[in-house]
């Protein structure tokens, strides 16, 4: 069942790929673990991976990567993730820290938001959002990553 | 891929985010709860989504998901259920020590059940000289906390247990009869099996093997137990777990055999070779003999009813003599019964209504003879 759908997901990936080329922004994510890699100088240093081993209470880290593959340059560029729901917002990684949302709705840094009457707490984090303040030029690009953790 | 193109005058970008983000958060219908741990085989689905505008035109797109599938994340509590060993007598039937299993995995899972005796030294528990027979475990069918002989039942294993979730296990058997037996050490040695087919025992996990590619699509067994016992019984991250208790032979019989002696001290007419005639003193000697072989006997009470014929001698007993004469008299006691302030650790009293005599020897060490003595008047 498993691999029936692993052939199910390539299969839309295949068949999806042609119209992405249609879109002048693609997008790209990923969910990694981190790895410490011994390096050759004898330091170590933290290097992303596919998270092969995630357990409750293994961190991750999710990537989101964008490119402009069109011809025009792209204006007031927004880029949501919802958190999924298995995993806990932690800390930004990659990039400028995200505006967090509890709701989906109104975005804020976590000190801001609130939960009924109670401040809000990093566990009732659902989405998170960048907001590019520069266009994105034909084949320009970059990425965001955020700390999870799974529930 | 999808792509949307909307007017300006409906949606701003942001709302347009909104309105994707609310769709996403739609799948995601079920509230998490903050006790329970992601379920093993539960596939985590990350969406990214953006808006543009090109030629002020708003556009979005949406990334295609990533999935991480979260592996079986193994773990067990394997606890004592009782504060100190279970104190047994020599030939004792169906005696127990109870243990708490809990499944910390991220699933339901079976637990596989081994008991097992110990032999050597155990450092925090003692040494082990003998061997339970029969010791099975049990499982607490009536679910009142103890273990009921007949009455609960033997087990190999627990059924489906969910994660967090608790249950009982006894370990029973017989204590032999041997009279050296003095601490059996028994462990509870626990390893998780598969779960899910209820009233099936599941075969014991196996981690999955590093270094195997595309272990993220697949629920890959990973053991997160600790070593529980540090005595190389458990070792780390094995998918199993021990936990010690000791059956410990603290009543046992022993063979005390107590006789009462008298002999007349003195009379009012013959200074030697006194005579039992009427205002002669006489001493009774009560004599508690422990033949057991390095057992003590505890809380030795002897007692002695006066007929009317003689009278206590206010004062004269004594008590804690060694041999089995009285020539070596023990501690004196008071005659009250207030035992609190008798002298060294025996206690006696007389009692005046019934004409008794109460001796209390704490303990009569194995191989030693000990004695209680008193004296009356003829009347």
């Amino acid at each position: 069942m498993r691999s029936n759908a692993l052939i199910t997901l390539l299969l839309v990936a295949a068949a999806a790929a042609p119209v992405s080329a249609a879109e002048p922004l693609r997008l790209e994510t990923r969910i990694l673990a981190e790895k410490r890699v011994a390096a050759a100088d004898g330091t170590t240093r933290v290097a992303l991976s596919p998270a092969t081993r995630a357990g409750p209470g293994d961190p991750v880290v999710v990537e989101v990567r964008y490119r402009n593959v069109g011809r025009q340059s792209l204006g007031g560029v927004v880029i949501a993730n919802p958190v999924p729901r298995d995993l806990v917002y932690r800390a930004p990684r990659t990039g400028p820290a995200p505006e967090l949302s509890v709701d989906g709705r109104s975005f804020g840094p976590i000190a801001s938001l609130r939960v009924g009457n109670r401040a809000a707490t990093l566990a009732d984090v659902t989405h998170v959002r960048w907001r590019l303040s520069d266009p994105v030029t034909a084949g320009g690009g970059g990425e965001f990553a955020f700390q999870a953790v799974v529930r | 891929m999808t792509k949307t193109v909307m007017r300006r005058l409906l949606l701003s970008g942001t709302a347009a985010i909104a309105g994707v983000a609310g769709g996403q958060a739609h799948a995601q219908a079920v509230p998490p709860s903050a006790a329970a741990t992601t379920k093993a085989g539960t596939e985590i689905r990350n969406v990214a989504s953006a808006s543009y505008s090109v030629n002020g035109v708003t556009q979005t797109t949406t990334s295609l998901p990533s999935i991480l599938v979260v592996d079986r994340k193994v773990n067990l509590v394997v606890e004592r259920a009782q504060d100190a060993d279970t104190q047994v007598s020599l030939g004792q039937v169906g005696a127990a020590v109870a243990f708490r299993v809990t499944n910390k995995t991220n699933d339901v899972q079976d637990m596989l059940l081994d008991p097992d005796q110990n032999l050597g030294t155990i450092v925090y528990v003692g040494t082990d000289n003998f061997d339970m027979n029969n010791l099975k475990a049990y499982i607490d069918t009536n679910g009142n906390g103890q273990y009921d002989l007949g009455v609960d039942a033997e087990a190999t294993y627990l059924d489906e247990l969910r994660p967090d979730e608790s249950r009982l296990v006894f370990l029973a058997g017989d204590v032999p009869t041997a009279q050296l037996s003095q601490l059996a050490i028994v462990d509870l040695h626990v390893t998780v099996a598969a779960g899910g087919s209820a009233g099936t025992k599941g075969a014991a996990l196996v981690q999955t093997t590093l270094n195997v590619i595309n272990q993220d699509a697949e629920v890959d067994v990973v053991f997160a137990d600790n070593d529980s016992d540090g005595i190389g019984g458990d070792g780390l991250h094995d998918g199993q777990a021990r936990s010690y208790l000791a059956f410990n032979v603290g009543v046992r019989n022993v063979d005390l055999v107590v006789t009462k002696t008298a002999r007349v001290i003195s009379d009012p007419v013959n200074v030697l070779n006194p005579k039992a005639i009427p205002g002669a003193v006489i001493e009774y000697c009560i004599v508690a003999r422990n033949s057991t072989l390095g057992v003590a006997a505890s809380n030795v009470t002897l007692t002695d009813s006066l007929p009317s014929t003689i009278t206590y001698v206010p004062g004269s007993l004594a008590v804690g003599g060694i041999g089995s004469t009285c020539l070596l008299d023990g501690v004196p006691q008071d005659d009250d019964t207030d035992d609190g302030v008798d002298p060294a650790t025996y206690k006696g009293s007389y009692d005046t209504a019934n004409r008794r005599v109460t001796a209390i020897i704490p303990s009569v060490p194995g191989s030693t003879t000990l004695n209680a003595s008193f004296r009356a008047t003829i009347n």
